[in-house]
This record gives structure tokens, sequence and C-alpha cells, in this order.
């Protein structure tokens, strides 16, 4: 699916992160590499205390590597400001967290349209585009609800309507599915496939192998490193004939 | 699953001949589990023998039909009622494997851990692949529901124990590196988990780096 | 500018849903906001209203007429007045030698053109009898029914008079009278009856006890039947309100005050000339005295002062709440930076809170204000004492009062906002626990400020001696230590070392809270200072005053003295002392009357004259003797002989203290002496002699004589003292006895018996009694005795020394009161918070097995640490400013006697200032033990021991 001619999204270069220093020095990440195409969708397994969650804080400029660059859509954020830093969320970069994702004071319609609001726009036209990004994920009969009046998986999708609306591609997905059931998890992680098969470009961080099934490559993190990973050969399945010849 | 019942649930749907009692069955279940006509036969003929199926007639083409009968409805039904019998597990390679491997000279554990966890994954996300197509064939298709769902949940079955399958792994790994740590604390040792654990992290990252070439490679 | 327009709309959006989810904590910060601003708009509405335009001003002054002319009493002279009509000055120069001011009334009539509508409006008193007793009451003439008196008396009840013996009243006068409509009303010496036919009030005083008549009907016969009487008869003052077609211009008023007579235009009051064509304030001795910008600005420094006090003590009040509020919703405050949100939308959002409280505080306090001002204006018009001219709403006004709300809401905000927005979105998402660096710009500003403050203060004091400096700078340095709070929080966590568990845990956790510590502390902080600083500072005024203190007559002594109408009443007066006070001792003293005995004491009034007591010219003070020149006698001294003969016995004045007695000089027998303790046996036999007891060494001339020049003719001894000749009038001489050594005679220098005084053929006329008492007359004997005294309507001057009174103490509790108010809500604001924030805490604390009263400990000690801080933290910078004040008034009072001494000054007192300074230890032991400790138990009373369990942990 990924298509390397194509230009990374996300590019991670040799990436570093020391928390403390002496004694309590901890190693997060150590020298990561990462590419993340237009069109794939990378799941980052890899047991507790493996640095999964500091490489999503770092590539979304939320927090700073010690070493490495991070390029968003050919960007080197590390050398962005905090005012850089932020306006690259409003206009690039969407997270999606495990838990209470929307701004419980706004409705879903007001939460998606926030990063546009933030970023300038009047509030009619975020709100317009609000709408589209939520009628194009079938969510449209849930514009004018609260979140407190939705469902864990409702909210979870919304969030990820709000972390592609306007020019954003790159969603940045942190346990997405953690606190909802198998069957509501598989619909979110679905939605995702889909938006990444529509062209976007995401990171998910998971501990499930069943969820993390779900993207183009996985990748596995030991001790800040990446170990290994695992690619979607098309060749590699017998089923895959079999439901071929179907 | 028995093939017995299988086709027995088969026949509930009315009188089938022995071929087409094949071609149903795989097509059930998703080509996961290939029969030949003869295991069909064989199993017919025991089913006959046990009063469970009658044969009735002949098609056009002459094969002959065979229909359930009461006394395979009651059997049918009670397979249905009853859990699946776990009393005798099922060898595992695997586990067998894991065991042989844990204090061989000359294997890191992790690395074999890692390299069937990645074929495991890998097995995931082709049956989510498949799934994800099923899942779309399955809100597209109405007539042929039926055997969509059928073969979705075949494949859901296959990659919850794949699952499992990289589960146990996770956990195999993290009970041995507790298990050489501890081992570390209990005395010096000449060949060290940590430079193990060092090792295999560098070794993994030049696997890394190879699978990043090789994805690369046009 | 429309970007930032568009981000500060989406923060307000989630600022007002999220006060609408919290409606507790809204609605007590909107509470706290709109409740000052609902009593500031109420005022400004009701002063407003009360305030009346011109046109109305004249409508109630005028009527329907044109104009008002009045005499100006210059004997018809002419002159020049302000175009109000309020103030005049003959035009003339009057001020050179040997011309003297004109006097003497004039006829109005004459100035008034042909062809006008005129109506007579006359004033004066009567004693008119009330179902009580009398009252003394305004009588005014007045066709109040004419047309063009239409507006100035508004009826109530019935109808004005119409025949001459009607009469209408005001519904003052009513009410104090006890009558009604349709009563029969009489005044005392007159035997003339009306009956009331209506009442009416005047809009502009509604407080007026009043009578109205037609004119001629009332005031002309009873002035004739009391002059019968023999009795001074009442003054009639008269205007005249004119109707002409046109009206009167400046030019025409000026014309008419050529006659002397002052015209109040409606014409010129509604279009008033430019100053420049007001000759009055081209005058070149003319001040004006509305033009007082100095006290404007004075007054309006005092106003800005207390606003802006005000303002603090909210925002310090406030500010924690959204404070808590920031922490509270800090998840959503990292995911809005986790979809991009700058520091400066995260600061908006928590800023557009305090928008949004204060735009709603400004909504609810001035719609409030709206709705009471116009539900109670009968209640407020009848406090006031006027009607309104109209329900007057200005809008700028009302703008104004409501950007402060909005200002307050915004600045109690900001702290809490930047904070808020210094957190990395990381650690807002996480909600990560931890000590958050305080602020360590504000405390270096406070330490800044305390130190410009404390030299201000120090300035003013040992170099300016200016208080104005003083309390300026206290205040500045009062708003550092405000501002170091934080800092000073900090020190406090030092001391747990030693204290026992409980309360260590409270204030360790207060000290590494500061951010929402810090306000509360420092709203205690605020106001307990303030209470501090006016307590020690009046506490020692109070001392000072104490101290100062001289009583008027011995101890539980009386005087009930009566000087109207010769007299008349003074036997009623002496009866009532008799049966209403406890009385031990009673002298009935007269006076000395010259002329007519219905005179008053000061010669005003046909055939009335006065006396006074003969100083022997040896006996003169030099400094005060007067010289043939009329220059000033003491300007021949050097300061040093000033300060000498200041200490000359000629020169003792007598100070001001004491019962007042025309001359001192009182005729009364030996009770006298016994009520004032005068226990010389020699005072008593010489007044039983006949001779005359002295208390005053000057007056007793060479021969042991006191002389009493009886004046019948007051204007001849008028021009004989300026023209420094001797004043005619015969002398009287007495033999004295001076009283020796200086006893407290309390103002009475000289006392004679009746007897004496009927021998020398000196007329005398009662003047009430002097008493003592054995015990201190109760509240209620006092009240009856007032009653007894209103009953007669007379001027009585009462006098009862009940020693010192302590007239700040009820002031002083209400600070208190205060004080621990605010000390308790901030406190339980701050443990409100804490508890918050300890939540998680408390519920781990549960788990493992803590019994439940843990909690309520807990919650007591934080919200005792927090009052406890603030409390010695206030007390402290309280004390200091109190004491600079007083050190300084010291200085000052010390500096204006020394001053007094040198230019000779004689009533200087004979001792040197003293100003102490007191520390109000009631005050202090209430404010440092019982606030803290009650509100502790409060705190731990209110708090819930059970402890809400299911809270939504991520919110």
């Amino acid at each position: 699916m990924s298509t390397p001619q194509q230009q990374p999204v996300l590019t991670l270069r040799n990436l570093t992160r020391v928390h403390g220093s002496g004694a309590t020095e901890v190693h997060a990440l150590r020298g990561i590499d990462l590419d993340v195409h237009p069109g794939e969708l990378v799941a980052v397994m890899g047991p507790s205390g493996s640095g999964k969650s500091t490489l999503l804080t770092i590539a979304g400029g939320l927090d700073n590597p010690t070493s490495g660059q991070v390029f968003v859509e050919g960007t080197d954020i590390t050398a962005l400001g905090i005012k850089g830093l932020a306006a690259l969320r409003r206009r690039s970069i969407g997270y999606v967290f495990q838990d209470y994702n929307l701004i419980p004071a706004l409705t879903a319609a007001e939460n998606v349209a926030l990063p546009r609001e933030l970023d300038g726009i009047s509030a009619r036209r975020a709100r317009g585009e609000a709408l589209a990004a939520l009628a194009e994920m079938d969510l449209g009969q849930l514009a004018d609800r609260f979140p407190d009046e939705m469902s864990g998986g409702q909210q979870q999708r919304v969030a990820i309507a709000r972390a592609l609306v306007g020019d954003r591609r790159l969603v940045l997905a942190d346990e997405p599915t953690g606190a909802l059931d198998s069957e509501t998890g598989e619909s979110v992680l679905s939605l995702l496939r889909s938006r990444c098969d529509a062209g976007a470009a995401g990171i998910m961080v998971t501990h499930e192998p069943r969820f993390a099934a779900w993207a183009d490559r996985v990748v596995f993190l030991r001790d800040g490193a990446v170990v290994d990973q695992t690619l979607r050969s098309d060749a590699d399945s017998l089923l895959t004939d079999r439901a071929a010849q179907r | 699953m028995s093939i017995r019942h299988g086709l027995l649930a088969l026949l509930e749907r009315g009188p089938r001949y022995g071929s087409q009692l094949r071609t149903e069955f795989e097509s059930r279940t998703g080509s996961t589990w290939p029969l030949n006509v003869g295991q069909v036969y064989t199993t017919l003929s025991r089913l006959e023998r046990d009063g469970m199926v009658v044969q009735d007639g002949e098609d056009e083409a002459g094969h002959p039909l065979y229909a359930i009968t009461d006394s395979g409805r009651v059997e049918l039904r009670s397979w249905f009622e009853h859990p699946v019998d776990r009393t005798s597990p099922a060898r595992d390679e695997l586990a067998i494997k894991l065991a042989m491997a844990v204090g061989a000279p000359g294997v890191d554990i992790r690395d074999v851990i890692q390299s069937q966890r990645r074929h495991t994954v890998k097995a995931m996300q082709d049956y989510t692949r498949l799934k994800a197509q099923a899942l779309t064939a399955v809100e597209k298709n109405g007539d042929r529901e039926r055997d969509d769902i059928a073969w979705l949940l075949v494949l859901e079955q296959l990659i919850f124990q794949t699952e499992a399958e990289a589960r146990w792994l996770d956990h195999c790994e993290s009970r041995l590196i507790r298990l050489s740590s501890t081992a570390q604390a209990a005395g010096p040792e000449p060949a060290s988990p940590g430079a193990v654990a060092g090792a295999a992290g560098t070794g993994a990252r030049a696997a890394a780096g190879t699978e990043e070439t090789a994805r690369h490679r046009p | 500018m429309t970007t930032w327009f568009h981000s500060w709309r989406a923060a307000v959006r989630i600022a007002r849903r999220d006060a609408w989810r919290f409606k507790g904590r809204s609605f007590l910060v909107l509470a706290m906001i709109a409740l000052p601003i609902l009593g500031v708009s109420a005022l400004d509405l009701t002063v407003r209203s009360a305030e009346l335009t011109p046109a109305q001003r004249m409508d109630r002054t005028l009527g329907a007429a044109d104009a008002r002319f009045t005499d100006a009493q210059m004997g018809g002279a002419a002159i020049l007045q302000d175009p109000a009509g309020e103030r005049n000055t003959p035009a003339g120069d009057y001020d050179s030698p040997g011309k003297s001011w004109p006097e003497g009334p004039t006829d109005v009539t004459k100035a008034i053109p042909a062809g006008s509508k005129v109506l007579t409006d006359s004033n004066g008193t009567a004693k008119l009898t009330t179902a009580h007793g009398l009252l003394q009451t305004e009588v005014r003439e007045l066709a109040a029914a004419d047309p063009v008196a239409r507006g100035i008396m508004r009826l109530r009840e019935g109808r004005f008079p119409e025949k001459n013996d009607e009469i209408a009243a005001t519904t003052r006068f009513l009410e104090s009278s006890g009558l009604s409509v349709g009563s029969t009303l009489t005044a005392r010496g007159f035997d003339r009856t009306y009956v009331i036919s209506g009442s009416y009030e005047l809009p502009s005083d509604l407080t007026t006890e009043q009578v109205n008549a037609l004119p001629g009907a009332f005031l002309a016969p009873y002035a004739k039947a009391v002059e019968k009487a023999g009795l001074p008869k009442p003054s009639i003052s008269t205007s005249y309100l004119v109707k002409r077609a046109g009206g009167f211009t400046w030019n025409t008023v000026q014309v008419i005050n050529a006659k002397g007579v002052v015209v109040t235009s409606r014409l010129v009051v509604l279009d008033p000339p430019a100053d420049s064509d007001v000759p009055l304030y081209q005058k070149n001795d003319w001040v004006n005295y509305e033009n007082g910008g100095g006290t404007d600005a004075a007054a309006l420094a005092a106003v800005a002062t207390v606003v802006g006090l005000a303002m603090l003590e909210i925002c310090l009040l406030a500010g924690p709440a959204f404070a808590v509020g920031a922490r509270r919703s800090r998840r959503q405050l990292g995911l809005v930076g986790a979809n991009g949100g700058a520091r400066s939308h995260i600061r908006a959002i928590v800023l557009s809170g305090g928008l949004v409280i204060g735009v709603a505080a400004a909504l609810v306090g001035i719609v409030l204000a709206l709705i009471l001002t116009f539900a109670l204006r009968p209640f407020l018009e009848d406090h006031m004492g006027q009607r309104f001219g109209g329900f007057t709403v200005r809008p700028l006004e009302l703008l104004a009062i409501a950007a402060l709300a909005v200002l307050t809401g915004l600045l109690s905000a900001i702290i809490p906002a930047v904070t808020a927005s210094r957190q990395t979105v990381l650690a807002s998402l996480t909600g990560r626990r931890g000590v958050r660096r305080s602020n360590r710009v504000l405390p270096l500003i406070g330490f800044g400020a305390v130190l410009l403050g404390a030299a201000v203060a120090l300035y003013g004091s040992v170099v300016s001696d200016r208080s104005v400096l003083v309390s300026g700078g206290s205040a500045v340095a009062e708003l550092g230590v405000v501002a170091m709070t934080p800092a000073l929080v900090g020190l406090f966590g030092r001391a747990g070392r030693w204290l026992p568990l409980s309360p260590r845990l409270a204030l360790r956790d207060a000290v590494r809270n500061r951010g929402r510590t810090a306000p509360a502390v420092a709203a205690v902080l605020a106001a307990i200072a303030g209470t501090v600083a006016v307590s020690a500072y009046a506490a020692s005024r109070d001392a000072q005053s104490q101290a100062e203190y001289r009583a008027t007559l011995p101890y539980g002594a009386g005087a009930a003295l009566v000087t109207e109408e010769g007299g008349r009443d003074v036997p009623a007066v002496r009866d009532a002392v008799q049966r209403t006070l406890p009385v031990d001792v009673r002298a009935d003293v007269s006076r000395v009357a010259v002329g007519k005995p219905g005179c008053d004491p000061y010669g005003e009034g046909e055939g009335c004259g006065y006396y006074e007591v003969v100083t022997p010219p040896a006996n003169e003070c030099p400094l005060w003797a007067a010289t043939p020149d009329g220059s000033d006698p003491a300007e021949k001294y050097t300061d040093e002989q000033r300060r000498a003969l200041t200490k000359d016995w000629r020169c003792r004045s007598r100070d001001g203290h004491g019962i007042h007695v025309d001359n001192g000089l009182v005729i009364a027998d030996a009770p006298l002496l016994k009520v004032l303790g005068i226990d010389d046996p020699g005072a008593a036999k010489a007044l039983a002699a006949g001779k005359l007891v002295s208390f005053s060494k000057p007056q007793v001339d060479k021969n042991g004589a006191v002389g009493i020049r009886l004046i019948s003719d007051p204007e001849a001894a008028d021009r004989a003292r300026e023209r420094n000749k001797p004043i005619p009038g015969e002398v009287k001489s007495f033999p004295a006895y001076q009283v020796p050594g200086s006893p407290d005679s309390y103002g009475v220098q000289s006392v004679l018996s009746p007897a004496a005084a009927k021998a020398a053929g000196l007329i005398t006329v009662p003047l009430g009694a002097v008493f003592s008492t054995d015990r201190m007359p109760s509240t209620e004997q006092r009240q009856k005795f007032d009653a007894e005294i209103a009953k007669l309507g007379s001027d009585v001057e009462l006098t009862l020394e009940r020693g010192w009174v302590d007239e700040n103490g009820l002031v002083l509790l209400a600070l208190t009161v205060f004080a621990g108010l605010v000390t308790i809500g901030a406190a339980g604001i701050a443990t409100g918070l804490a508890q918050a924030d300890a939540e998680a805490d408390l519920k781990t604390l549960a788990a493992v097995g803590a019994p439940p009263r843990v909690r309520r400990i807990l919650s007591g000690f934080q919200c005792g640490v927090v009052a406890a801080m603030g409390v010695v933290l206030g007390s402290a910078a309280g004390f200091l400013p109190a004491v600079g004040l007083r050190l300084t008034e010291g200085r000052e009072q010390m500096r204006s006697y020394q001053e007094a001494l040198d230019r000779g000054w004689t009533d200087a007192g004979d001792v040197a200032p003293h100003v102490p300074i007191v520390v109000p230890w009631e005050t202090l032991a209430a404010l440092l033990v019982a606030v803290p400790l009650g509100a502790a138990l409060l705190a731990a009373l209110l708090t819930r021991s059970g402890g809400a369990l299911s809270r939504r942990a991520a919110h």
C-alpha cells in the first residue's frame, strides 16, 4: 500500500531521548529511525517502558528529543519554538489518546472545529469543515452532541475526525482502543484504517496485537530501540490465495 | 470441531450429495480446513451406519442424495449445545520449541521469540486484511450474507487464536527476562543477561536495518 | 486581528460552557463580584435619580412662576448676584473705613414689573399644639392651590386651605404631631383655631414639619398675639413668586438687582450666562467656593482607593476559585494544547472564565440594581428625604460600573491563566502532580513595593511630617506584602518541623501548593492588615481623647438650660428634671437680663440689651489688651516673652469646657456650689452674705469687687467699640469673694445669690436647673426626660456628664467582624480547593483504613493554617503603619503646640499634647486566636467525613 516514491509525512532520524541525568538517567529512546508515508498506518508495539509513548509525544512535538531530528511534512520540528510547535499541531498533526479525548464543554462539531478555530478561521467556516469531516466518517448525527452524551467508541471516532480535520494528514494515536471493548475498538480501528487508505498517515501505539494487525507495518520496540518490524506482504499467505480464488 | 457434525449441519438445510457437501463445507470454513471427497464419503457412510443420515434418492445427474434423520438432528442439537471438549490439549510445536531453546547453548531465546512473534503478527495482519474485506462484503452482499458471516467468524477465530499466541509470546519473553535478572542477582555468570540484552538490542537494530532496506527495495 | 478574535471566540465558548457545568463555583465567584456591583450601581441610580435637572429644581422652588423675588436685606442698595440667586453681595465698595455695610429691608414689591401675576410666599415659625404637646413648626403662607404655585407643594390628601381658618400640613408634621386631616390645630398663646384641610409634601424636603395657610391667615395675627404677651414676635420672611409673559432674562435680573432685590429666574437658571457676564464673579474679592478642586481630587483619590482595595480583595478571594477551575480542567487544557492551542490560547481560555463570570456578574448586578431601585423607590425617597426627579439611568456610568466588574473578573483569572499556560501540554495531559515553581517576579515586585512604600512612609513620618505620605506609603507597602505572600508562605514551611503530624501535613500541603494558598492568605492578610491598622490607630486615638477629655460637669451631674422666650418654660423643665431623673441636689439657676424680660441673652430684638463683666484694665492680658491704634498687641513681644506671658495669671483664659452660661455669671444659691463640687466653706458663706463668688481672678479689681456693665443700647455700644471709646452703660459693682486655689468651676466664673441680684436692682430671668444625681440616669430615664422636654416644644440645652464615652467601639467591632468573615471565607475557599486537590490522597487514606475523622481533622487544619498565616502576616503588616501614623501625628501636634506657645496663644493648654500608641489587645486576640480557631472548627464541622467516592477521575 505504501508508495516509497512519495515523501514521507513523518520522518524520525536517529532519535534519542534521555530522561533525567546521572544515577536516575533513563534512556527512553535510543537512535530511532522511522518513516511514515501517506496512506500508511504504522503500529508500534512493545512491552511497557519500551519507549512507545515517548516516541509518539516527540513525533507530535509535545516533547523534545535529546538528539536526532523529527520531520513533519518535511519540516524539522526540533528547530521550532513553542509557538511554532503549537501551530504545527494545529495544522499538521492530530492526536488521539486512549480516552477523554474531547473537550467536555464543546459539542462534537465544535471539538472537531477547535483546531481550525484556534488557527483563526471564522467560526462558521470551521464548523462547515467540521461537519464535512464528520459526515465523511458517517458521524453526522453526532454533530451537536456533547461528549458526555456519546459512547466511548463514538468519542474516539469524533477524535479521529478532529485529528484529520482541515489539511491535517498525520494521526498520532496512543492506545486509541485501550478503553473500549473488542467490537467497538474494531470499529474505531476500521475507521482509522479507512482514513489511512484514503491517504492519511498514522502511527498507533498499542499493546494489543489484534489491533496492531490492522496496520500496514508493525514496529517492535524494546528498551527504546526498534528490534524488528513486519510488513504485510500480499504473497505470504495460503489463505489469501484461496480467498482470491473465490 | 468434527467433520461429522459439520456435514450434519449442512444436511439440515436439505438433502445433498457428497461433492456438493465438500464444496459447501470449504466455502463455509473459508478454505481453512481442506477436505478430500474420500473423507466426505467415509464420514457419510459412518453416519448412515449410526442412523443419522439416510440415502434418499438421486438428483438429475444421478448423484446419490443424503438426508438427515431425526436421530441425526438430535445429535446435531446436542453438539451445538455442548462446549468443545478441551480434555486433550493439542501438542503445540512452538511450546516444545521454546522449552527446548531455554538453556540451549548459542541460542538467544529472545531472538527465537521475536522471530516467532513477527511471523504471528504478520499472519494476523493478513487475517485482518481479509477480515476487513469480509466486513465490507457483509455490509454489501445481502443475499450471500450467511456465507460471509460464517467466513468472518472463522477468520476472527483465527485472529484470536493467533493473538493468544502473540500474547503468550509476550508473556514468555517478560518471564524469561525476569528469570534472567534474578539469575544475575543470584551470582555472576559468564554470559551475563545484560550482555545478552545488549547484544540482542544491537542484533535487533541490525535486523531492523535489513528490514528497512528490504522494504525500500523496489 | 481577526485571527485573534476567532480564537478568542472559541476560548469564550469553552469558558462559558465550563462556567455552566460547574455552577456552584461559578455562582460563588459571581456573587462575590455581583454584590458590590449591585451596591454601586444602585447607589449610582439613586444618586442620579435624586439629582434634579435645573428645570425640575425650578419647578420645585418656583412652581409655575417665572421668578422668585427675595429681599437681599441690603436696605435697597444695589447688589450683585449669581445666576442661581443663591449668593449676593452689595455692588458698591463698603470695605473702606467709615462706610458701614448696608442693612435693612426694602420693599420688594416695588421691584416687580407691572402687569405681572404675583404670589406672596411667607415663612415664620410658631409653637403648635399637637397630640403630645407642643411642636416648633414652620408656618408657610402661600396660596398653594393657585396655578402659579403648582409644583412647589404636592397634595397628598384632602385639599389646600381655602378659608382663613383652614390649614394644610406636611405628612411629616402629621406624623410627628399625631394629628390627621380633619383635626383642629391651635398655636400656643393664640386663640384662633384652624382645621387641617389636607396634607402635602415638599418634594425636595420630605422631612420638613410645615403647615400651610392662606396669606395673612396665620402669621400676622399670631405675631400680634405673641407680642401682646410680651414675647419676641417671630420673624417673618417673605418672598414673591412672579409670573410674567416672557420671563426674566439675565439683563432684567441685573436691572432688578439694582433695587436690592435677589431674583431667582427660571430663564436664567435654565440658560445661565457665561461667567464673564456675571459681575459678581468679576469682583476682586469674590471667592468661588464651588471650585474647590483640591477637595474634589482628594475625594476622588479616596474613592479610587476604596474601589481599588475592594477590587483587590475580590480578586484575591475569587482568584483561587479560578485556580482550582483551571486545575480541574487541566486535562481539557492539555487537549487544547495537543490540538494546537498555543500558550496564548490556554491563557485566553482561563481568562475567558474570568471574562464570562465578570460579564455575568455585571449583568446580574446591574439588572438587580435597576429592579431594586425601581421597586424600592418610595423607601429610598423617604430615606433621602426628597422625591426623585425621575428614574434616571445613565448608561455610560452603568457601563463603567460593568467594566469594573469585567475587569475584576479578568484580574482574578489572570494569575491562574498564566500559571496554566506555563505547564507543558504533556504534564497537563498526564495529570502529573508536583510542586509548581511559583512566580519569582511577583514577590520581587512586592519586595520593591514594600521598600518604596516604607521609604515614602518613613520620609513622610520623619522628614515631612505629612500623614498623607505615611498612609500612602503604608498602602503601597501593604500591597507589596500582598504580592510577596507566596514567598512569605514559603517561609512558614520551615516552621513545620516542630508541629505534630496533622498540622504538619496541612502546613506542608499549603506551602507546596502555593498557587491556591497564596491568594487566600493574601486576601486574609489584606483584610486583617486593614482592620489591625484601623483598630490600632483608633485605640490609640481613643486613649488620647480619653486623656484629653475635660468633663462638662462633675460626673453624673447635669444641666438643663432654656434661654428662649424669657424662660417661660423653665418651671416645667425644672419639674421634668425633678420628676424623671434621679436628682440628688437641684440648683435652680437664673440669668441677668437687660431690657425686657423676654429678650434673649444676646441683645437682639427691640428693647433688648445685654451685659458684660468688666475686666479692670490693670488685669487685662497684655497680649490681648486693646491698643489705641487697633494694632495687634502681641506684635510687640518676642517669642520668649509670649511664652512667658501665656503662663501669666492674667492671660489664663477659660477654656471651652463646661456648661455654657452667658458671661460665666449665674444667679443661684448655695446648692449650685455643691453641685459643682466647690467645697470651700468660705464660698457658701460669702454667697449667703450677698457677695459675688468669683472663680476668675482677673475680673476682680484691686478693691476686691467685680463690675457688671448693663448695656441697654447695643447700637451705641457697638459704635463706641468701633471708635475705641468707653462703652456706655451703667456699671454695678459687687463685693467679691475670690475662691482660693483654682478649683474646676465648669464654665461658671461668677455666682451671685438671687437676693443680692434683686437688691442691686438687676432683672433676673429663670434659666434652668443644674443638678447632681445619686446614680447615673438610665437610658429609660433619659428617654422619658427627652419626651417631657419634647412636649414643651422648647429649645432646651441639656447636658449630662457621663464621663468619657468610647465612640469608635461599634465601628471597631464591625471591622473586626468583617475581617473575621473575610478570613473565614478566604480560608474556607482555600480549604475547599485543598480538599479538591487532596481527594485522591484522602481516598487512598480511606482505602488503607484511616478512620473517617482524618478527613475532618485534615481539612480543619488546612483551613486553620491558611487563616493563621494570613492573620499573623496581616497583624504585622497592619500594626506598623498605625504606629507610623501615630508617631507622625504626635510630631505634628507637638510642633503646632510649640508654635502656639511661640505665638502666645493662651488656649494652647497647660500640658504638651500626649499622643499614646496603644495595642488593641482585644481585637488582636480575637483576630489572632479566635478567628483561625473558628475557621478551623467550621471547616472541620462542614467537611463530610464520608467523602464522595464516585468521581470521574479525569475531569
